[in-house]
């Protein structure tokens, strides 16, 4: 760990310490006040997917209303696209939300009360099915990349950038795997081709690391292989290794970045493996910035981000780390639980929120080799690495923010206008698969926890959202 | 008591995700294969704490590659088992006055000690019946859970309880032990199922014969050994390694025997149960028996189901262990358009499974016991394949016991494919039109022991609670893996007589219940009202 201490100036990794005192109340006031310019910015204006829909307003607003209510109607939610014919959408109806319907009035527009055989329950389940669908087109842009093209453009034609990503089924043969790897390549050779016709493909910002392909995909990789999993550790390296080398070979002909996404506990260590594995190869020694994703609510992460660091130096071309909260918090802990397993994951928001701020320091620190991207919707978080960045000098052009597409419109739109570069993370997919990520992003928008509730709709005082986190488990 | 009903906690499983778990464990396997190659391994009768020599012997191999023997066993004979029947009655009254705490220590202590052991048995379970790590790993802690569960469950029953009293009566209820238990234990959860049922009735006071199968000797010999260092009565407890035909009717026939538990298939099963029924002259006791055997268990998949799930649930439950638990999914009953989705990707699935050795991390699907099991199997498959429908079959490798997975499509539900229970990676799958037909052709069985459904329609899940009557029914999970009190497992019909192995009741089964009243008036006073 000698070189390590070398390249990453541990002295600088721990100035947290340094930033304690007066500095320390100094900074806090610089974050808090650049928070409150881009809560000033926002005014509160409501990200689309809630005043343009009707259908996620109603959602939410039951849901948030009544908790009872919440479980039931994403449990609908979620069956609803494997539904084939009306009347069996309007039994589901009927079974989920009947209990709930005497006390939400308007739940009676999803037909509960009407007979599953009548033409009633026909439009009826129409209009539902029409509601899921509209409600998931405000998070997921098409089926596919050459399906999503006009909403991509519109995306560039903003000032924002893109990277997509593709939504599935769970992998579960080769055959899969061999249709996953056919839609990363289709999806990087479609973007390559079109996306450098259009006007708006010119850079955002010009000399920005980020914008030298406005191509971006991020790739699942256990989606790649089947039989991905800790105790074929050796196997799926290898396996995957190549597979990725695949896609990063198609990416490199069509000018593409990549982002390799994070997953579950259990299959990061693969995936961290396999991302130093094919990057580290002479083909690909020169692939700019190639990308990769670090979970701030893993335990793990600071230990990981230093792996990944020591990476890049060694590799002497700089990486892009997309820095996130991270997305398996319920069924890691869940199985954690189960299992009598310490949890992986803080248990307590804060303590995530905290290390995102830790970890952002450290990638603010070894800004030389890497490029780092913010990828939250907390404006404290986000407000946090801005104002990071100034105090140590990295000028707006050597990091980016990034969100979810659909999700924060207004935050997006807050931070482009204060000269920072934004990148979507625009999932693309069939409804099907689509539902597992719709009804996260869902859960995210109206859980007691979640940073967009508190701005959008509770209305916190914008003191307590922009609150520094306490470290803690 | 917490909430909980008790304090008792699962032994958590192996963390496989973490490097160092994983080294430890590939650790243990290299020892335990170097162990094997040291002949270190080996098995005989144990009686009176004195292991017996001479007589017949056995090698027992492993399934995978069966040139390599894991150890020789010698094989009790009819002389050892009276011997051993002999020497449990001598000193089946002490163990059964021993204070239920004494005994409650020494089976914990047990638990406790494989526990510490637990890689390295695990790892023996890995060779001698070829089990993959995940899975040799819950067998150990699930026999650690056992030891542990039952202890704890013992002082309840033992320690007497007042349950009604009026002025002048004392009324105490408490169970005692049976008298001499005979535990006639399978393979396939070499250690989890044998120790469950010796400790079960050991706990209870009752002196103990364990009968393992052939096939797991060495397992069972190495446990014996730790119930002995944890400190069970020499003359309490027999081990009598040997072939079921030869010495299974002594030890069920016999008078001094009151009470036998059995895990295995339905033929023995109900043959135990017609022979202990004919009261043996000497014979004091009404024998009982508590038999768990087979199952053919369904899995029903909703049109509505999520399909990612059930494609996980159905792979895992029918293949797992390659097929040969009693829990295991033979049947598939899918609802309408569900069907044909379903086929498509679990024949891709079941195609892409890793296949090999089981000590080897990454395997899936490993061998089954033993040749005969396996060229019944190939011979069921190709009979089958004559008149049914084969949707695909898989490759396997040509040195071991291996059975390729198969699945059948359309099958006819008066075909011996869907009635028989296989015991190997067989899966026959059919479809109907609605959710209740399908949950009624998977309770058209003669066993009734584990069943699951992948549902998103509450109103059809509930349908399930009410109708799909099975001893342990799973909802949208897998159907295997019950845990020690999470799900106390058992069937009834031909699957068994209701036991709960892992229950609250279960240890009920093995104490004979006794009332005993007081009249405490002497001479006009009580001390009550003094």
């Amino acid at each position: 760990m000698k070189v390590m201490v070398d390249i990453l100036g541990v002295n600088k990794v721990t100035d947290s310490e340094k930033l304690s005192g007066e500095t320390g109340q100094a900074f806090e006031q610089k974050v808090i006040s650049f928070g409150k310019e881009i809560f000033s910015h926002m005014n509160r204006e409501k990200p689309g997917f809630l005043h343009a829909n009707f259908w996620s307003d109603r959602v939410m607003e039951w849901s948030m209303a009544k908790p009872e209510l919440k479980a039931n109607m994403f449990r609908l939610v979620d069956v609803l696209p494997a539904l084939k014919t009306s009347s069996a959408i309007a039994r589901h109806v009927k079974e989920y939300l009947s209990q709930v319907a005497q006390t939400i009035h308007s739940i009676a527009a999803w037909g509960v009360n009407i007979p599953p055989q009548s033409i009633r329950a026909r439009f009826a389940s129409i209009a539902v099915r029409q509601g899921v669908r509209q409600m998931a087109s405000q998070f997921i842009a098409g089926e596919s990349a050459q399906k999503a093209l006009s909403k991509l453009k519109t995306i560039r034609e903003n000032k924002l950038a893109f990277t997509v990503d593709l939504l599935g089924e769970y992998c579960v043969s080769e055959q899969e795997a061999s249709e996953y790897m056919n839609r990363y390549l289709e999806a990087l050779n479609s973007l390559g081709s079109e996306v450098s016709g259009w006007k708006c493909s010119a850079p955002i910002m010009e000399g920005h690391p980020g914008e030298i392909s406005p191509v971006c995909v991020s790739i699942k990789l256990s989606a790649l292989y089947s039989q991905c999993n800790p105790l074929n550790f050796d196997r799926s390296v290898k396996v995957l290794t190549e597979r990725l080398s695949n896609v990063v070979r198609t990416a490199q002909e069509q000018n593409a970045m990549i982002y390799v996404d994070a997953e579950d506990t259990a299959n990061n260590p693969i995936i961290y493996k396999v991302f130093q594995d094919v990057f580290s190869l002479d083909e690909f020694k020169d692939f700019p910035y190639p990308g990769i994703v670090l979970q701030a609510y893993a335990k793990e992460s600071e230990k990981t981000l230093l792996e990944l660091l020591s990476f890049a130096q060694k590799r002497g071309k700089p990486i892009a780390v997309r820095l996130v909260k991270g997305a398996y918090w319920d069924s890691e802990t869940v199985s954690a639980l189960q299992n009598h397993w310490e949890p992986p994951l803080f248990q307590k928001k804060e303590s995530s929120d905290a290390n995102f701020e830790k970890l952002t320091k450290i990638l603010l620190q070894n800004i030389e080799h890497v490029l780092p991207a913010f990828g939250s919707h907390n404006i404290r978080s986000l407000a946090h690495a801005c104002c990071y960045a100034e105090e140590l000098g990295i000028k707006q052009d050597q990091f980016e923010l990034q969100m979810l597409y659909g999700m924060a419109d207004p935050i997006a739109n807050a931070f482009k206008e204060r000269g920072y570069l934004v990148r979507f993370y625009v999932p693309l997919g069939e409804l099907i698969p689509g539902m597992g990520y719709l009804v996260r992003r869902l859960l995210e928008n109206t859980s007691n926890e979640s940073f967009l509730r508190h701005t959008f709709f509770d209305e916190s005082e914008i003191e307590t959202l922009l609150k520094k986190p306490a470290a803690g488990s | 008591m917490s909430e909980n009903e008790s304090n008792f906690q699962n032994v958590p499983p192996i963390d496989f995700s973490l490097a160092e778990s994983r080294a430890s464990f590939q650790a243990a396997i290299d020892k335990t294969g170097k162990r094997i190659r040291g002949n270190e391994f080996g098995a005989c009768p144990i009686v009176g704490g004195e292991f017996l020599s001479g007589g017949n012997t056995l090698p027992s191999v492993d399934p995978a590659d069966p040139e390599r023997i894991i150890g020789t066993v010698r094989l009790a004979d009819k002389n050892d088992t009276l011997r051993a029947l002999k020497t449990l009655k001598g000193s089946s009254k002490s163990w059964a006055q021993q204070s239920p705490e004494k005994r409650h220590d020494i089976i914990k202590k047990a638990g406790d000690i494989m526990l510490e052991r637990r890689e390295e048995l695990a790892a023996l379970i890995v060779y001698e019946v070829g089990k993959p790590w995940k899975e040799a790993d819950a067998d150990v802690i699930e026999a650690i859970d056992f030891c542990h569960y039952y202890a704890q469950e013992m002082l309840k029953h033992c320690t007497g309880r007042i349950l009604l009293e009026v002025p002048g009566e004392k009324n105490i209820y408490l169970h005692s032990a049976r008298g001499i238990g005979v535990i006639i234990a399978p393979w396939n959860f070499p250690l989890a199922i044998a120790c469950g049922m010796t400790v079960a009735s050991l706990v209870c006071g009752n002196a103990t014969v364990l009968k393992p199968a052939e096939q797991s000797s060495i397992i069972a010999f190495e446990f014996f050994k730790i119930l002995l260092e944890a400190g069970v009565p020499e003359n309490a407890c027999a081990l009598l390694p040997g072939i079921g035909e030869e010495i299974g009717p002594i030890l069920t026939d016999h008078p001094d025997v009151d009470l036998i538990c059995f895990t295995g298939s339905k033929a023995v099963g109900l043959d135990i149960l017609s022979r202990t029924a004919t009261v043996q002259p000497g014979q004091q006791n009404i024998k009982k028996v508590i038999s768990e055997m087979g199952g053919k268990n369904a899995i029903v998949i909703d049109e509505d189901a999520d399909l990612d799930e059930a494609i996980k649930g159905v792979l895992y439950s029918a293949f797992g262990f390659a097929g040969q638990k009693c829990s295991a999914c033979s049947r598939v009953i899918c609802v309408g358009d569900s069907y044909e989705p379903f086929l498509e990707r679990i024949r891709e699935a079941t195609g892409d499974i890793l296949i090999g050795h089981p000590a080897d991390s990454s395997t899936f699907l490993g061998p089954v016991i033993d040749a005969t099991s396996r060229d019944r199997l190939l011979t069921f498959i190709s009979t089958a394949s004559q008149t049914q429908t084969l949707h695909f079959k898989g490759n396997v490798p040509e040195k071991g016991y291996y059975v390729p997975a198969t699945l059948f499509r359309d099958v006819d539900t008066q075909s011996p494919l869907w009635k028989q229970e296989l015991f190997g990676p067989v899966l026959a799958c059919r479809k109907e039109d609605s959710f209740e037909a399908a949950v009624s052709v998977a309770m058209d069985s003669e066993y009734a022991l584990t069943g699951g459904v992948f549902s998103r329609s509450p109103q059809n899940i509930e349908h399930a609670y009410l109708n799909y009557q099975v001893g342990n029914l799973y909802i949208n999970r897998s159907i295997t893996g019950a845990i020690v009190l999470r799900q106390p497992f058992g069937g009834s019909r031909m699957s068994g007589v209701g036991a709960k192995a892992g229950g609250p009741d279960y240890l009920l089964q093995f104490l004979q219940p006794r009332t005993i009243t007081e009249n405490t008036m002497r001479r006009g006073f009580t001390p009550e009202l003094l």
